[in-house]
């Protein structure tokens, strides 16, 4: 790890101040859990390292029946996955959030820092010149690529490692992104970028902007929702394959429904036509098998991966499942 | 008492070793069962527990002396390469920067067994050793690193064993890429005779993968001169391998090497070698006096300092129809990566089942990645997985219960060495954790239970050695007080060594176990005792202990008597009082006696027993696995080991359950999740680091039932233990992988059992 200056801004405006004038040597930092494990593993090395803990009012989780749920950027992931409201009426949250690494990461890690994470492909992380880094080739391709994308990859495979990003993509959650003197507020599917974009990053931000919240907008009555992630270790581990599902329904009809998933593809991905088999549809025996079928109809698996097709239906039938029966 | 110099044999993992020893030769009687005794195998709380978790104990890696600078080593980013140059000029500009070691300046050392140098221009995996700077701090040292300008030839490499023994392979070292130039094998019988008599043949492969043993405390080393004497502080299994390794690298008189080792977090075999960081640290110490410190971090822990290599295995059993098994073959090639050492796993297939026709042939191959090292018995472990598979097969192929099918070919005695074991208990362990599993439980047709998720039971044997022997020594002080300090040169990896040699003085001796002070891994106080490898520790030492105490005993009786004007024979010896038998009034304490004697401590050295001649000393077991398959997932839950075995007497039954769970979780960490992946196109490892090299955390921990059926074996010693620490691991994967069979029907034949082979296997059966 290089050394670098630390600074301690008070308000947003400052700290964009700081970021933009590093002009992509300096970086926003908030709960650390992977932003320190790249400086020391010299996979970046600021100049300057940008505390956005020290801005105050970034941390609270506001409720307003209604109209949803706000969530600052620097909440932890262990307030958001405790916090009485998410525990109740956004279940897919503190589902997702509780299955995010460990207790101490989960502690210090914030909501912010998850969604802006970088990939855990090996071949980013550890000491290969690839696209992503900048260099000219994806050694994943033709490499071990167990843990790789099955579709939306191009170029460059990684899957996208938040667990939050998947649950909030259901929730049709909006992203707020101080920009400059402005806040702008886009939605979450616009965030993520594809590979077939720009292989050398995976969201929207622009050096000197700063997620500052999300808003997620409440659930109608009714609605029911899970996020599970399956993973090859027990606990702290990243998805292998994770579904997250919300689901309004009014007696035996789903009036709507919408799934997504983690760990198939470079962003967090949900599919329109699967989305619209979940409008206005009569829950029955073959339902789950039905809409699991229709999944990823696209997929293109490489040498290693083809098992997440199965299990990503497998996922999705017990999702369903769970939600319907 | 009286010693000679006698020839004695021992296991020391899969080498017999001769020894010509100094052994105690009085005879103590051994102990009878752990019923009579107060002390020994009883529950027993660690003697450095308290200062453990306190964090007062000081571990090689928290070592930190007056004017101590730190080091760090430049590792090859390339799998074979040629350094053309190095330049260090730009590091040694850098502020705090002390020394840089590198071939240019480093003395020429030999090292794996002369095959390269502790420096050598030739790197031939991933991690090798380049340079070495000290510094002020490790940062400074580490920021270093990164101004070394090293210009390397790249050369062709392999990465695979099977693709190594190709001949138009890259070789790793010139002459070839098998160490010995030719496979190890072996030979019983007629091979081809037995399997023609066999009604059936059963031919199958099996694949494990190298893990590495990620030990809590890192490999690590502090080196200290004063004037010509040079003080180490090691994490190290062998405290006096290390010594003399040093002194042999550095031509200096062992005499003058100290070699501390007090606590260690977990060597698992990766520390039975001297490291290069070690010597390395001595002779940068030497040049800058000033004490060097260095502490290898993860990353160098999964490159550098060891690994159990992978194995491809493919054996072969004839088989009568009332399960006779007429001949065993095994063919296995693995990968030794860049420095030889051994991959062979054929040992269970040799002895745990009665078989005439036998022959094995071992491949240990070099390839361009990180050398391997002993780990947590060594070659049973990927043997066991691959011989109890077969035999779990062979037995449901001629429709036997597998349980049936292994006591059909039970063997009372060694078959390599055509020996009788000093005792074997497999049966009872066989029955014991059948029952405790609740083995009528299992699937009768594997695979037929209902539902998502399945359940089965499985079960393997575990056969290893463990006896211990000498040369071991313990030399014991009895101060006035009646407080005792026993120095013996052992180390204690974690495992519970402390606490043993003083629950064994304070059995013989009769007086509190507080009162005991232990000084281990020290190799200047301590008389010698071997690397603790092999699960000899406890074995080889605790004899040794026990006759130190009796010495003493008798040194206390022989003194009374002179006191007391009597006899010998006529006093006893009770909790530190020695008294007349018939005339309890006639007394006298220890104190008494050695303030008599005008001494203020009296010493004793006890010797570890030769081993009984024409006997084979092993340890047996069986552990059974009941699991869960997710077959939505292909996710395996352990729910439950049970681990029965044979391990001679049992010392403490805390620590031997510490030593279970361990290398169980380690076993389950084998069976399901662990491996060093390489990315064969380029020679690099991609799991270099804790959150993609998976080890099983406590929610993957199943409920560990652990079942000795045991007690002390007279045969081996007055003590009568044999060792735990491998026989614990053995047979954990090859349990856990029949019980996936049991539950889903389907063979994964190569481990770990990951839900990619799982779901990719149910895929397959359902099309």
């Amino acid at each position: 790890m290089k050394n670098f200056e630390y600074l301690q801004p008070k308000s947003i405006a400052e700290a964009a101040g700081y970021l933009k004038a590093g002009n992509g040597t300096s970086i926003p930092y908030s709960g650390g859990t992977d932003a320190l494990v790249m400086m020391k593993d010299n996979l970046i090395s600021p100049k300057k390292v940008v505390n956005l803990k020290s801005i105050p009012g970034l941390n609270s989780i506001d409720y307003i029946r209604g109209e949803g749920l706000k969530i600052g950027a620097l909440v932890t992931i262990s307030d958001l996955a405790e916090h009485p409201v998410v525990k109740d009426k956004f279940k897919i949250l503190s589902e997702a959030a509780e299955s995010i690494a460990s207790p101490q990461l989960r502690n210090v890690g914030t909501v912010g820092g998850n969604l802006c994470q970088r990939p855990r492909c090996a071949y980013f992380r550890e000491d290969f010149d690839c696209l992503r880094k900048g260099g000219n080739a994806c050694y994943a391709f033709d490499g071990e690529n167990k843990l790789h994308c099955i579709i939306g990859g191009s170029l460059c495979y990684i899957v996208h490692p938040s667990d939050l990003a998947t649950a909030l993509l259901v929730l049709n959650t909006k992203i707020s992104i101080a920009s400059g003197e402005k806040i702008n507020e886009i939605p979450i599917a616009d965030f993520f970028v594809l590979p077939d974009e720009d292989f050398t990053r995976e969201n929207i931000l622009q050096s000197g902007e700063i997620v500052t919240s999300i808003f997620i907008p409440d659930l109608p009555e009714g609605t029911k929702s899970s996020y599970i992630k399956f993973r090859e270790r027990a606990v702290w581990d990243f998805a292998v394959v994770s579904v997250g599902a919300v689901i309004q329904t009014s007696g035996s009809e789903i009036v709507s429904g919408r799934i997504a998933f983690g760990g198939v593809a470079p962003i967090p991905w949900t599919e329109s036509v699967v989305n619209s088999k979940l409008i206005n549809r009569t829950i029955d025996a073959h339902i789950a098998d039905e809409i699991a079928e229709s999944i990823l109809s696209n997929a293109d698996s490489l040498e290693m991966n083809g098992y997440k097709i199965p299990l990503a239906k497998n996922l999705t039938k017990r999702i369903l499942t769970q939600l319907l029966m | 008492m009286t010693r000679k110099i006698v020839k004695s044999k021992y296991h020391f993992e899969p080498d017999l070793i001769e020894t010509i020893g100094e052994v105690s030769i009085e005879e103590i009687k051994p102990w009878g069962s752990n019923d009579e005794l107060k002390i020994i195998g009883k529950p027993t709380s660690r003697i450095d527990g308290a200062v453990k978790v306190s964090g007062e104990a000081v571990y090689t890696s928290d070592v930190i002396l007056p004017n101590m600078v730190y080091a760090k080593i430049l590792r090859s980013p390339h799998p074979n390469a040629q350094i053309k140059n190095i330049d260090t000029s730009e590091a040694e500009q850098l502020e705090g920067v002390l020394y840089i070691l590198t071939y240019k300046n480093a003395p020429e050392i030999g090292w794996y067994y002369n095959t390269s140098y502790l420096f050598d221009k030739q790197v031939r995996y991933q991690g090798d050793e380049v340079a070495c700077v000290a510094a002020e701090s490790e940062k400074i040292a580490e920021d270093a690193l990164h101004l070394i300008k090293v210009e390397y030839e790249n050369l062709p490499f392999v990465t695979d064993a099977v693709e190594a023994l190709k001949d138009n392979s890259p070789k790793v070292h010139e002459w070839g890429n098998l160490p010995r130039g030719n496979p190890d094998k072996y030979k019983r019988g007629d091979v081809e005779k037995g399997l023609k008599e066999a009604d059936l043949v059963i031919e199958d492969t099996f694949t494990t993968q190298v893990v590495v043993h990620n030990t809590t405390e890192p490999h690590c080393s502090v080196a200290k001169w004063e004037g010509s004497k040079l003080t180490v502080w090691d994490s190290t299994q062998a405290i006096f391998n290390v010594r003399d390794s040093i002194a042999a690298s550095l031509q200096i008189p062992a005499s003058s090497v100290r070699v501390i080792k007090k606590y260690m977090g977990g060597g698992f075999g990766s520390k039975l070698e001297a490291g290069k960081y070690s010597v390395i640290a001595a002779l940068i110490s030497r040049k800058i006096k000033r004490p060097v410190k260095i502490v290898l971090d993860r990353r160098e822990e999964n490159l550098a300092v060891g690994n159990r290599p992978n194995s491809i295995q493919t054996l072969k059993a004839g088989v009568k129809k009332d399960g006779t098994l007429t001949a065993l073959s095994h063919h296995s090639i693995g990968s030794i990566g860049a420095y030889p050492d051994g991959a062979g796993c054929s040992w269970p297939l040799r002895t745990i089942y009665k078989c005439e026709n036998v022959s094995t042939e071992e491949y240990s191959v070099f390839t361009n990645t990180g050398k391997s090292r002993a780990y947590r018995a060594p070659g049973h472990v990927q043997g066991t997985f691959g011989l109890e598979s077969l035999i779990d097969i062979a037995a449901e192929k001629i429709g036997m219960d597998p349980l049936e099918f292994r006591l059909k070919n039970y063997t009372d005695k060694d078959q390599v060495y055509n020996i009788p074991y000093t005792s074997k208990k497999l049966k009872d362990a066989y029955e014991k954790g059948a029952n405790a599993i609740g083995w009528h439980r299992r699937n009768k047709v594997p695979g037929s239970s209902n539902g998502i998720l399945k359940r089965g039971i499985g079960m393997a044997t575990q056969i290893w050695w463990g006896g211990g022997g000498p040369p071991a020594y313990a030399t014991l002080k009895l101060n006035r007080d009646g407080s005792v300090n026993v120095m013996a040169g052992t180390q204690d990896l974690g495992t519970g060594t402390y606490t043993f040699i003083a629950q064994v003085a304070s059995e013989v001796l009769q007086l509190p176990i507080e009162k005991i002070s232990i000084t281990i891994g020290d190799t200047e106080t301590c008389p010698y005792c071997g690397a603790s490898g092999g699960s000899t520790t406890a074995a080889s030492v605790a004899p040794a202990v026990r006759d130190a105490a009796e010495q003493m005993k008798a040194k206390l009786i022989s003194g009374a008597a002179a006191i007391l004007e009597t006899s010998e024979e006529k006093l006893i010896y009770a909790e530190g009082i020695i008294s007349v038998k018939n005339d309890p009034s006639k007394k006298i304490t220890i104190h008494e006696i050695i303030s008599k004697m005008r001494e203020r401590v009296l010493v004793t050295t006890g010797a570890r027993s030769a081993n009984p001649e024409g006997y084979m000393i092993n340890t047996f077991g069986a552990q059974f696995a009941e699991v869960e398959v997710d077959t939505f997932t292909g996710k395996v839950r352990v729910i439950k080991i049970v681990a029965a075995h044979d391990i001679g007497r049992v010392l403490n039954p805390k620590t031997l359950e510490n030593q279970f769970h361990g290398g169980i979780i380690q076993g389950l960490g084998y069976a399901l999740m662990e491996e060093r992946k390489v990315d064969s196109n380029t020679g690099k490892v991609l799991t270099a680091n804790l959150y993609s090299y998976l080890i099983p955390t406590i929610m993957d921990t199943p409920e560990i039932e652990v079942i000795i059926v045991s007690e002390g074996d007279s045969m081996i010693s007055s003590v009568g233990a044999k060792g735990v620490g491998e026989p614990a691991i053995i047979p954990t994967a090859a349990a856990i992988a029949h019980a996936v069979y049991n539950a889903i029907g389907v063979r994964i034949k190569s481990l770990p059992i990951t839900p990619d082979k799982v779901l990719n296997a149910l895929t397959l059966i359902k099309r």
